[in-house]
């Protein structure tokens, strides 16, 4: 069983670079994986939205020969952190594959973390395996008092992560919406979002449902903070590959300036 | 025994034989606490140019078979800032890890502009002259034009007493010509190689991967090519070479210096592990140490040829 940790005040230490052993990898949907590494000193220190970067290591050739960003979706009191693995690109694929005993190389936590204002409600909006910074988020924030509400938005009812263990992570129900309507509520997740009275909204998720949310952040004047991906290098800053463009016009690193934005420090071009 | 691993090059002692390369290391504070930088035979930061670029739309990097595609387009703060906020960090962290600045222009006089605004300052040894970037139009200019070259090399020989190294470029018939030119010039080293051009399409979409339509190859796809015009530029001139492509392991370093290469450079690995330099570092050490041989300088450039060899 997880069991929470209280999350500690940001600190600017180096990220760890360590060995860690899988320590489960099942199917919780079709095509997503929910992956456990071993991984004390990351699972002590990783906040709200900061991800790891999962690789193989330098002996291993076969794609993926670069690590991958990914989420941390949990970390537990026993070491354990929990990523949310959907697999749709060799990257992902070999992730999927993982059985426990085997042993990845992590580096991490990295990037910048969602930020809640004392005294707002906090709704988050999860787009797809968007959902994974969230379930530790929504759990911390409820046990600190926060009033959140949880919209986990996927095309088909057979990808929705079990919906009762959601509720186990983070402590409340998800609100449950499907684009053909097969489970939950009928539609794209950013239907369901309504916003009163002073609301913190995060979210994460495919581009064209953040660029959504940021239209309507900028037409109704709620703060949004967005986590965004894009192709990365090093995770670190040195590469300058992962550049999200801001709204100065100026680049932005998605790993070091980032994952997490406002909305309104990004420039969103029409898809 | 412990290995040697010191070597004199260029006026002065590195330590180790395995530096960072550039562009894949930033200007050395983002690695600080994850790479212990100061044990490296050094570091070669990121491309300085005189205005800063703001560089390539994304998606700028993405796998390519063994190894990966890159078009960041030389994004850099900049002559000024490079200068104010990056390399006070570097000359006051590194006491024996030696550092390289890596100079780009557009011009002749762009380049001088960089090692003229710099050559006062402390905290590097020397530059690492870029001719060969295939991911800004013009970046390979002076890198595939024998008189450009030339001129180039001789110009900022006249601006720096410090060591001046040329980085070039794997795209040309016969670098050895290339190799000479910058002796002729006076260039103090090479660096070999930079990245391949190269491309991806993603074919759903049809359309290029990278945003720049196409980048530059790295990784251990091009460790044999590396190696080979490593050793046709070194056996090309007198010069000091510093292999680089696609190295990974202490094997990998090896293969450079036995083609003749002083120093290495690791870059593409630092991605997959951090701790790529220390290993290959460690590397060097073991097999010095399996082989009995006390100094690395030994093995430079000790490639035993096959005796119907025609070089």
């Amino acid at each position: 069983m997880l069991v929470a940790i209280e999350p500690k005040a940001p600190d600017i230490l180096s990220p760890i670079r360590h060995r860690a052993e899988v320590m489960a990898n099942r199917r919780v949907a079709t095509e997503t994986w929910w992956l456990e590494l071993d991984s004390p000193e990351i699972a002590g220190r990783a906040e709200w939205g900061q991800f790891v970067m999962i690789g193989f290591g330098l002996e291993h050739l076969a794609p993926p020969f670069l690590p991958r960003p990914f989420s941390v979706a949990w970390r537990a009191e026993d070491g354990r952190i929990g990523l949310l693995v959907r697999a749709f690109g060799v990257g992902s694929r070999r992730l999927a594959e993982l059985r426990a005993g085997e042993h990845v190389l992590l580096l991490g936590p990295l990037g910048r973390p969602f930020r809640l204002e004392p005294g707002s409600r906090v709704v988050c909006v999860a787009g797809g395996v968007g959902l994974a910074p969230f379930l530790f988020l929504a759990g911390d924030a409820r046990r600190q008092a926060f009033d959140v509400d949880l919209l986990y938005g996927e095309l088909t009812a057979d990808k929705v992560f079990d919906a009762g263990l959601i509720e186990e992570l983070t402590g409340g129900p998800p609100i449950v919406w499907t684009e053909d309507g097969s489970l939950g509520r009928r539609g794209r997740v950013t239907e369901g979002l309504s916003v009163e009275g002073r609301v913190t909204v995060l979210a994460c998720g495919p581009t064209p449902m953040l660029r959504a949310l940021a239209g309507r952040a900028a037409r109704e004047g709620f703060d949004l903070q967005v986590s965004v991906e894009e192709h990365m290098g090093c995770g670190v800053g040195t590469c300058q590959g992962c550049v999200v463009l801001g709204a100065d016009g100026r680049w932005k690193k998605a790993c070091t300036q980032g994952p997490v934005f406002y909305a309104s420090e990004l420039t969103w071009s029409p898809s | 025994m412990v290995p040697e691993l010191r070597q004199s090059l260029f006026g002065v002692e590195f330590q180790a034989p395995v530096l960072l390369a550039s562009g894949t290391c930033g200007y050395g504070r983002e690695y600080a606490g994850l790479i212990p930088l100061d044990e490296l035979g050094g570091l070669v930061t990121k491309a300085v140019s005189v205005e800063p670029r703001s560089g390539n739309p994304p998606h700028r990097v993405a796998e390519t078979p063994g190894g990966m595609i890159n078009a960041i387009g030389l994004e850099n703060v900049g002559l000024d800032a490079f200068a104010s906020e990056k390399l006070p960090w570097l000359r006051d962290n590194l006491a024996r890890a030696h550092v390289f600045v890596n100079v780009v222009g557009r011009t002749v006089d762009e380049y001088a502009a960089v090692v003229s605004g710099l050559d006062d300052e402390q905290g590097f040894l020397g530059y690492e002259i870029n001719v060969s970037c295939p991911n800004v139009k013009g970046g390979t200019m002076f890198g595939t034009d024998e008189a450009a070259l030339a001129e180039l090399v001789g110009r900022l020989r006249s601006e720096t007493e410090r060591p001046v190294i040329v980085k070039l470029t794997p795209n040309v018939p016969d670098i050895g010509i290339y190799a000479r030119i910058c002796e002729e010039n006076g260039a103090d080293g090479l660096s070999t190689i930079n990245t391949f051009p190269g491309m991806l399409i993603d074919i759903q979409g049809r359309k290029p991967v990278i945003g720049n339509v196409s980048g530059g190859i790295s990784g251990p796809a091009i460790l044999p090519m590396g190696v080979y015009l490593t050793w046709r530029a070194a056996t090309a001139c007198s010069l000091p070479v510093i292999g680089i492509g696609g190295i990974r392991s202490g094997e990998d370093a090896l293969q450079y210096i036995l083609a003749g290469a002083h120093l290495v450079q690791v870059g593409t690995a630092l991605f997959v592990d951090p701790a790529a330099a220390a290993t290959v570092q460690e590397g060097i050490s073991s097999y010095l140490v399996d082989a009995g041989i006390g100094s690395l300088s030994e093995l430079v450039g000790g490639l035993r040829l096959p005796g119907h060899a025609q070089v």
